[in-house]
């Protein structure tokens, strides 16, 4: 074991300034301030128009809120729109200033570069990670590459029947592969640091081994051209730290999750050519699917804990984004690579898991608060860090601007005040109030849909693309089925943002107790448990408005619609009946449908039919106890553990005289994990197990 | 089973049932390391259990299983210690998990059935394939020191220094822009 040696000499950082040594194309930062002052242009027409709508029926403090909320409201959806039309132009022109731009890359040499390939794991399904690293390696090896890339799964994992699972999954691939050597497992016996940690200690062991490392999701693949080209680009461009590829969603059965996947594929293109064109050097990380350069990133991205209290103190839960921000804070370039593909990941099959992931990132996102203002953060850093504030604030920003909607509404009824419509700022229009209300509707529409239907024309323009999504008139009637969707969507995201936040700023907890997953997606009665808030809530406000005024109801029907529907919507959207259905109508196509990538379709199959070997913790232990082979790989690999040895010492005798007397179920889940966690203990296990015959009780 | 028995029904002082249950432990044990051939695990189980009824004669005190199930973790231990040529020390407790992961590496259950427990020699290629098979969980360490920098949270703790900001002049002239479209609906209305 070698001992501890610093990166480099704390006064020189680095050999080198990547300012100075810049080869990528980068374009002036004048990018980001036209770009976004397009989008504060929209938004002031739109502010404008709903001001003097304002205006027109009279100005209150309730007016005023509404106007601020509304105006923030519409700056947001008008970046998105920005985004689709900056997107679709530079699709039809295409963009010199982007790292891919260049194809001379693919003839750079790798020889001599290493890079680790990391697969940070926490209670996933084994099979589906192991199958994922099969098919990222093999795709590797194809292109004759393979000697320099590792393999790491870094497992977090709590649950000791994925535990021991992962250990078998591991150690079948791995012969199968014949890859010992190449592959390799390491879990942490304590998870501290999650993510980002478990990232930390797998750089601190193995950092130094190598000049870069891939990081993946456990549902992430990647082709074996793909991984290559970026390690290419890194060599090509030596003050680049960091590139992040645009995964593509696939492999979607459910209803949900084959219409995010069909908006990710007909939508991303656009939204990636944009995102390229302003962040340039100055992108983001999104955590997995992206190569990073170890040295730089081993100096610079080690977090600290933030000061204060939970919420926003302590851990930093959304460690990607800020890690990008500090490697781009000492002149490493961030890159988006959109255009390379070949770089996949799975989404979540309902309504119901996308909730949760939701809430997770939703913490994550508002900490980013702590950092925003962070000294020698690159502007282009901070947008990054404002956007993933306000994708989360905006729930409740929606949900104040309908809440203060609904009081003037009522107010006026209440105190039975007639409106008075006065003349408006932009008498040229000769609307009347009621037209001037549909215009201004009319706008907000427009920024929000325009996007979408220049992705369909995008498409159209593109007869290759065309065909792979099942045609134009195919595709022009998924979008219509995805908008109708996501508008049903929105209002229940906006509830559950909403109480994610509330839930963050309050320093409280959301308790969200494991979904019970039927075979055929979300059950009736988990989608009750999740939704029957936001039922109550769409049903008492679509009759409080009906009450108040029915002409305004028809306005509010989308909203309410969304939430009244949200039991069944839940339930239907999850199943992958209705997928398959839609796919047999020929409805959300996408490219990795209808033309596979080889490389899924092998995946796919491998994992047809592949279930969870162990029901519990139990059962787990007792598999690790029993099988003679699973007990010496277990053993082998706890005996490896050089980072975090367990040992039981004093405990041992008690745990294992109570397990032999009561069985795997006379322990606590904590206790079977610490049990399990000691080589000796479990080697000795093993012996008394058999010598006892059966006298454990299974 | 070269033992006689002394009396009808006995063995070495034990029921024929409780050979039966010692005979079904050491085939159970036998079939979870894969010896699936039936011939062959016969064979082995007889060859324990002929060793228990040995000591079975002496020491009756011990139930056939425990008597069976010891010498079965004597034999394997032993013939572990023989194939991986490693010291038959008492204090090596992971001999055994040693063992069976070189037999699982090796192949023994597909290739090598008929070796398993039988004495030396062996061939070649199953002792090679044995003595080399292990595997290792991660490359050789190389460790590095990482130390959390602290960020500096500037305004956010202060709140005192909101000109750094990066783009504050893009957000004054924003502002001063939203300001303009103030100042000329106030004036027209």
């Amino acid at each position: 074991m070698n001992p501890e040696t610093p990166l480099s000499p704390p006064t020189a950082v680095f050999s080198f300034s990547p300012a100075a040594e810049s080869t990528a194309p980068r374009a002036g930062t004048a990018r980001v301030f036209v770009f976004y002052s397009f989008a504060v242009l929209i938004t002031s027409i739109g502010a404008v128009l709903f001001a003097d709508l304002l205006w027109r029926v009279g100005w209150s403090p309730a007016r005023i809120v509404l106007l601020v909320l509304f105006t923030i409201l519409l700056f947001l959806s008008s970046i998105g729109c920005v985004h689709g039309i900056y997107g679709f132009v530079l699709r039809r022109f295409g963009d010199r200033h982007n790292i891919t731009a260049s194809p001379a890359y693919r003839n750079r040499s790798i020889a001599g570069t290493s890079t680790a390939l990391v697969f940070p794991v926490y209670d996933e399904d084994p099979h589906r990670v192991c199958e994922s690293l099969r098919s990222v390696y093999e795709a590797i090896a194809e292109t004759g590459e393979l000697e320099r890339f590792d393999f790491f799964i870094l497992s977090d994992s709590r649950q000791l029947a994925t535990w021991i699972e992962e250990e078998e999954c591991w150690f079948a691939l791995t012969r199968q592969l014949n890859a010992f050597g190449r592959i390799f497992y390491r879990r942490r016996a304590e998870n501290i640091g999650r993510k980002s940690g478990n990232i930390r200690d797998f750089l601190k062991a193995w950092g130094r081994r190598y000049r870069y490392f891939i990081v993946f999701d456990a549902d992430s693949v990647m082709s074996g051209t793909t991984v290559l080209d970026l390690v290419r680009l890194m060599e090509t461009h030596p003050t680049v730290g960091l590139i992040q590829t645009a995964p593509r969603i696939v492999n979607a059965h459910s209803a949900f999750a084959r219409l995010q996947q069909f908006a990710n594929r007909l939508y991303g293109p656009i939204f990636n050519a944009a995102l390229g064109y302003w962040m340039q050097d100055g992108g983001n990380y999104w955590g997995h699917n992206a190569i990073i350069r170890t040295e730089p990133f081993m100096q610079l991205c080690d977090l600290p804990e933030l000061p204060g209290r939970k919420p926003f103190g302590g851990q930093i839960l959304s460690h990607d984004f800020v890690e990008a921000a500090l490697l781009r804070k000492e002149n490493w370039e961030v890159w988006f690579a959109g255009d390379l593909a070949g770089s996949y990941e799975e989404n979540p099959p309902g309504i119901i898991e996308n909730a949760q992931r939701d809430r997770r990132w939703s913490q994550g996102n508002l900490q980013h608060f702590m950092v925003l203002f962070a000294r020698g953060l690159r502007g282009v850093s901070r947008m990054h860090l404002s956007l993933g504030i306000l994708g989360y604030l905006s729930g409740p920003l929606w949900l104040l601007f309908l809440i203060t909607s609904t009081y003037l509404i009522w107010f006026r009824k209440d105190t039975g005040l007639s409106t008075v419509v006065v003349g408006a700022f932009t008498p040229y229009l000769h609307l009347n109030a009621a037209h001037h209300a549909l215009l201004v509707f009319l706008f907000c529409m427009v920024t929000l849909l325009l996007p979408k239907f220049l992705s369909v024309l995008d498409l159209a323009c593109d007869r290759e693309r065309r065909r792979a999504f099942g045609g134009v008139i195919r595709t022009t009637c998924s979008a219509l089925v995805e908008t109708i969707f996501s508008t049903l969507h929105a209002p229940i995201q906006m509830l559950f943002h909403t109480r994610f936040v509330a839930a963050t700023l309050l320093g409280l907890e959301v308790r969200w107790n494991t979904q019970q997953r039927a075979a055929s997606g979300t059950s009736w009665g988990e989608a009750w448990r999740q939704h029957w808030r936001h039922t109550f809530i769409g049903f008492g406000w679509g009759a409080f408005i009906w009450w108040i005024d029915p002409t305004v109801f028809w306005w509010f029907l989308p909203i309410c619609l969304g939430l009244m529907l949200s039991i069944p919507l839940s339930v239907f959207t999850s199943s992958d009946r209705l997928g398959c259905a839609l796919r047999r109508a020929g409805l959300l196509l996408t490219p990795e449908e209808t033309v596979p990538a080889p490389q899924l379709v092998q995946m796919r199959a491998r994992l047809e039919g592949k279930q969870r070997r162990f029901a519990g913790g139990d059962d787990a232990l007792l598999a690790a106890i029993r099988d003679p082979y699973l007990n010496a790989i277990h053993v082998s690999l706890l005996r490896e553990e050089k980072l975090s040895p367990q040992k039981l010492n004093g405990q041992a005798e008690t745990l294992t005289r109570q397990l032999l007397d009561k069985g795997p179920a006379g322990l606590s889940a904590a206790e079977r994990l610490q049990l399990a966690s000691d080589p000796e203990a479990m080697a000795w296990l093993h012996r008394e197990y058999w010598l006892r015959g059966a006298a454990v009780a299974g | 089973m070269s033992a006689a028995a002394s009396q009808p029904g006995v063995i070495a002082g034990h029921s024929l049932e409780d050979w039966n249950s010692a005979y079904a432990v050491v085939d159970r044990y036998l079939e979870a390391l894969r010896v699936r051939n039936r011939l062959l695990r016969g064979q082995l189980v007889s060859q324990i259990l002929d060793r228990a009824i040995q000591r079975a004669e002496v020491e009756s005190q011990h139930s056939t299983v425990a008597l069976a199930c010891e010498e079965l973790d004597r034999l394997v231990t032993e013939w572990f210690a023989a194939v991986l040529d490693e010291p038959l020390d008492p204090g090596n407790t992971l001999l055994s998990s040693r063992g069976r992961l070189a037999l699982l590496l090796a192949d023994m259950p597909g290739k090598w059935q008929d070796q398993f427990l039988r004495p030396a020699p062996w061939p070649e290629e199953f002792v090679r394939a044995m003595r080399e098979s292990f595997f290792r969980a991660g490359p050789d360490f190389q460790f590095s020191q990482m130390n959390p920098r602290p960020i500096d949270l500037g305004p956010i703790t202060s709140l005192t220094n909101l000109g750094n900001i990066p783009y504050f002049r893009m957000l004054i002239a924003w502002l001063g822009f939203g300001l303009l479209l103030v100042i000329i609906f106030r004036m027209t209305h």
